[in-house]
């Protein structure tokens, strides 16, 4: 008879033949061992099938959080459209005196659904008109809220006061507060328009005249942003006759760069301006639009470019 | 005097080493709470003494990420002994499986990693030890988790690697746990 193994032998020499060899001793040990790998595998299946059991609840959670967030999604999309649509409406149109004196054309864009450009047309008290191009600070609907407050102002005290410099300073004494609450602020670009005249009041944003007779203007900007500090605003004069061009723009497109990390620049924007002074003010718009479509990388603010000739 | 009112629960403090055994068993486990645990676990020291209610507060975070957590307990409590055996003193105290058990005697293992008041801290004692029919019973009246203390006692047994099977249940009492070795 062969002498008695043990487990470790049989398994040293993987070969199961040598089980028959085991002692009764052995043979229990391979039972315990056998139960107790069992015991293993049931704790650790009980384990894991806990695990498992909880990460079915967080799908669930999570696939309701997911359904939550699209919901709430759809709601703010909804939302933007509506307030997109009601900017829009907000948007000027030209009324008679103002069509019958200017050649006018605009590229307008907001950077999303609403923005904080803002341009707009007034009637004067003495039935001339104004133009006023504003970029409110940052973007998006608090923005538009802060536009519809200023148009809301400029309309309520464009029927009392004439002269640009006061009504500026009204609007920016009114204003004031709520734009300090909000922590809004808003540049300002504010032009009347006699016979043969304008006047402007320019604190931020870009004015450029190219007379006729070739005299060029730059707007100064001698004033400060509406909301920043509550002091007097200046006006300025400057000649503008019929065959005058008038340019008016924010900074967007001028601080849009490109691949290298270039501004697009008001010397690139002017520059284009004169070289096409001659073109009706829709091709000139047109022109200067697709000139900065081929230089930026990606819009990176709202954009108002206006455009416009005297023409009577 | 300050005229705080402490809890008395909080008169119980346990082991820093302890803490951090049970919150690194959470994280090699991979349980939910696992990186929860690691920042709670983050300012412990692990030769400080700890309130009882920030040992709560770190099994809660288990226990709250859990419909069934007694399987988890188990796996967390054999987890934390097979650390304690391996990375840790358990190999100077404990040479088999059998004595993890004796190291229980009055408390003897319990008390190394937990103090205060005997009424609030309990005691965890070896009651019965059979070794022929190979049965055991551990009476525990200790403020921990009996589930986790049935995997303490597995993890504790099995880790010297001279013991080929093990089961503790709790079922017939809750504080008293059935051990069954081989």
């Amino acid at each position: 008879m062969e002498a008695p193994i043990t487990l470790e032998d049989v398994l040293a020499e993987n070969d199961t033949k040598l089980l028959s060899r085991l002692s009764e001793k052995e043979l229990l040990r391979l039972y315990w061992k056998f139960r107790g790998l069992a015991k293993t595998l049931e704790r650790d299946t009980a384990f894991w099938g806990s695990t498992n059991e909880n990460l079915k609840v967080a799908y669930d959670t999570l696939d309701e959080k997911e359904r939550e967030l699209a919901s709430a999604y759809n709601i703010i999309r909804e939302d933007l459209e509506v307030a997109a649509s009601v900017q829009t409406a907000l948007l000027p149109r030209m009324f008679a005196t103002m069509a019958s004196e200017l050649e006018l054309s605009v590229y307008h864009k907001q950077l999303s659904e609403v923005g904080g450009d803002y341009f707009d047309y007034f009637r004067t008290a003495t039935d001339r008109y104004a133009i006023g191009v504003f970029d409110i600070s940052g973007h998006g609907v608090s923005s538009a809220l802060v536009m519809a407050y200023l148009k809301a102002q400029f309309m309520t005290i464009m029927e009392r006061l004439e002269d640009p410099a006061e009504i500026v300073e009204w609007v920016n004494k009114a204003s004031f507060d709520f734009l300090r609450e909000v922590r809004k602020y808003a540049t300002v670009n504010f032009t009347t328009f006699a016979e043969d005249r304008l006047t402007y009041v320019c604190g931020g944003g870009y004015g450029l005249v190219l007379a006729k007779s070739g005299e060029e203007y730059v707007f100064e900007k001698k004033n400060h942003f509406l909301g920043l500090r509550q002091k007097p605003y200046v006006e300025k004069e400057l000649p503008f006759v019929v065959g005058d061009l008038l340019v008016l723009y924010t900074d967007g497109m001028v601080e849009a760069q490109n691949a290298e990390g270039s501004d697009y620049s008001v010397a690139r924007l002017n520059g284009l301006v004169r070289k096409n002074r001659e073109l009706a003010t829709d091709d000139i718009v047109r022109i200067c639009v697709e000139d900065y479509r081929s230089f930026r990388v990606q819009d990176s603010d709202d954009i108002t470019l206006i455009v416009m000739r005297k023409t009577s | 005097m300050n005229g705080g009112i402490v809890d008395p629960m909080d008169e119980m403090q346990v082991h820093g080493a302890l803490m951090v055994g049970f919150a690194q068993a959470c994280v090699n486990l991979n349980i939910v709470a696992g990186q929860d645990a690691t920042r709670f676990i983050g300012g412990l020291q692990i030769n400080d003494w700890y309130p009882l209610s920030q040992w709560e507060k770190l099994q809660e975070l288990v226990i709250r990420s859990y419909g069934n957590v007694d399987p988890i307990m188990v796996k967390v409590g054999i987890a934390m002994m097979h650390g304690w055996y391996h990375f840790g003193p358990g190999k100077s105290v404990v040479k088999k499986g059998i004595s993890f058990l004796h190291y229980q005697t009055g408390s003897g293992g319990f008390a190394s990693v937990v103090r205060g008041p005997e009424s609030v801290v309990g005691s965890f004692e070896l009651e019965q030890f059979d070794k022929t029919r190979g049965i055991a019973v551990v009476h525990s009246t200790t403020p921990f988790n009996r589930k986790m203390e049935c995997g303490v006692i597995v993890g504790g047994m099995t880790a010297p690697g001279d013991i080929d099977f093990v089961d503790v249940s709790n079922e017939a009492d809750p504080d008293r746990l059935v051990v069954e070795f081989h």
